[in-house]
């Protein structure tokens, strides 16, 4: 019943896109994200839907939608490279076939990524995958929220549809995944107009953050935490009320607390007492060894490099009861441990290049999003302002935390090419391209002497100072 | 149970959010950037 159910899905949404090409892009941004090939037994399971959906996307985009208003910005320049880089490093990897296994789920990865802002050329398209993004995610976040709220969840115990260990399906992936969508959920509840603002969809919006908010509970991930906390740091910068945001903030972790799982308590306090905690003395272990291990390979050893690491790792676990404290110490040998790092996942696999473009890559998103923010706020505070200039601040605002709350939480999670990420970075792109075109205009005035028709961005943002 | 509630949610909106998209014209054309691009400009 089910197969046939997401079957019927998928089927619909590509004959929808025999109407409108773009709804296939946002059938590959679902198919990427849930999975239901995995969910399914044997309908989806049995087809190469992924590549079936793929086609659709690029085929409809390249044989019926409208190229004129494309541009290919210098940010997806830099994935190109990131791509072709990669390749290179997987030709000479240590672990061949290791590295030819990650190697085939990346390149799609960062292909779509690149593609992506090629077919954002509207509003409402990127508003679309937005949406599309969301609640596609929000049906793994969803069942993990209700999961959490019924049994408290575990650490690796909460089950989403598949026990699979991929995609937004592994624990500390969809903790930090679903702390970094909050401020998108808010933008669409807000700015929507698939979903028009209204009580059903600030409710919605309401249930879905929170469940967003509960799936680093009923994971236990200390990572999605953090992520947490961070978020509510990063909010301050944009709420009205500061001071009363900061008093409900507090009183609501103050009243969270007693209602938290007494395993997530005791999981959270090894935050502060990481040496007792093997999980995180192994990544420091870890660590350790990639920035010994690129000192002989500065380029990088291919995908999957940490199979190679030896680790000896001594731990320490102070327990007081009075005046006595006693220190249980251990040391434990372990090898071939991942490297729970995004940051040292570009640094082991790709090496120095690699992790310069992957930081380029990010760092540059944040500058982007910042001077839309800066640019699009002044607009709207503008003294003939219009409700059409309001939308485009926010969302840079919400792109640029997603991304903050994302690096944070890749700093202990090995997320580098994580598909929702770099999707995240494609509607970046898009959004750049659309209101650099769009703004074109009005923000770089045009001086006597050119006149503006009805579509020559271009011309008039290239034209030269009189 | 929770699942099929979850994946039952989740599609249908997903669904509506197609159908609405298809019917709507500025999907393929920004009726908004248009305008602006159109505007004479400010001096």
């Amino acid at each position: 019943m089910l197969d046939l159910f997401l079957f019927g899905f998928v089927a619909g949404l590509l004959a929808l896109a025999m109407r409108r090409p773009f709804i296939a892009v946002l059938a590959y941004l679902y198919v990427d994200i849930v999975a239901p090939q995995k969910i399914s037994y044997f309908l989806l399971a049995s087809l190469p839907i992924s590549l079936i959906v793929f086609v659709a996307a690029f085929g409809g985009w390249l044989m019926a939608d409208d190229k004129r208003d494309a541009r290919f910005t210098w940010r997806q320049g830099l994935l190109v490279v990131l791509l072709l880089y990669c390749g290179a490093t997987t030709l000479t990897a240590d672990f061949p076939v290791e590295a030819a296994a990650k190697w085939a789920w990346v390149w799609k990865a960062l292909l779509f990524a690149i593609f992506l802002p090629l077919t954002l050329r509207t509003r409402l398209r990127l508003e679309g995958a937005l949406l599309f993004m969301v609640l596609s995610a929000g049906s793994i976040i969803i069942t993990g929220g209700i999961k959490t709220l019924a049994t408290g969840g575990g650490y690796g115990a909460l089950h989403f549809f598949v026990s699979d260990n991929t995609g937004l399906y592994e624990g500390s992936i969809i903790s930090c995944v679903a702390v970094a969508i909050i401020p998108l959920i808010a933008w669409l509840a807000r700015f929507g107009t698939v979903f028009a603002p209204s009580r059903a969809v600030r409710l919605f919006a309401g249930a879905l953050i929170f469940s967003c908010l509960l799936i680093p509970v009923g994971t236990q991930a200390r990572t999605g935490l953090l992520c947490i906390a961070l978020l509510g740091i990063l909010t301050l910068r944009t709420v009205r009320h500061r001071m009363l945001y900061l008093g409900a903030a507090g009183a609501l972790a103050v009243i969270a607390v007693p209602f938290l799982p007494d395993s997530f308590t005791k999981r959270m306090d090894t935050i502060e007492n990481h040496e007792a905690d093997q999980s995180a003395s192994t990544r420091l272990a870890v660590w350790g060894w990639t920035l010994d291990y690129v000192k002989d390979h500065p380029l990088g050893g291919g995908f999957d490099a940490y199979r190679s690491n030896k680790l000896v790792i001594k731990t320490q676990d102070a327990e007081t009861e009075g005046n006595t404290t006693s220190i249980d110490s251990a040391t434990i040998t372990d090898q071939g441990r991942a490297f729970h790092s995004s940051y040292f996942e570009m640094l082991g696999e790709q090496g120095w290049p690699g992790l310069f473009l992957w930081l380029l890559l990010q760092v540059s998103g944040l500058w982007q999003m910042e001077r839309l923010r800066s640019r699009w706020r002044k607009r709207a505070a503008g003294p003939d302002a219009g409700p059409q200039v309001q939308w485009q601040a926010p969302l840079a605002n919400a792109l640029q935390q997603a991304q903050v709350v994302y690096l944070l939480g890749s700093a202990f999670v090995g997320i580098a090419f994580q598909p929702f990420i770099l999707m995240l970075i494609g509607l970046q792109c898009g959004l750049w391209s659309y209101l650099r075109r769009t703004d074109a205009p009005t923000a770089r005035p045009v001086r006597r002497g050119v006149t503006v028709g009805p579509r020559p961005p271009q011309a008039t943002a290239a034209a030269p100072p009189a | 149970m929770v699942d099929y509630f979850a994946i039952g949610l989740t599609h249908l909106l997903l669904a509506l959010a197609a159908w609405r998209l298809v019917l709507r014209r500025d999907l393929d054309r920004d009726p908004e950037a248009e305008e602006t691009q159109g505007e004479p400009p400010r001096a």
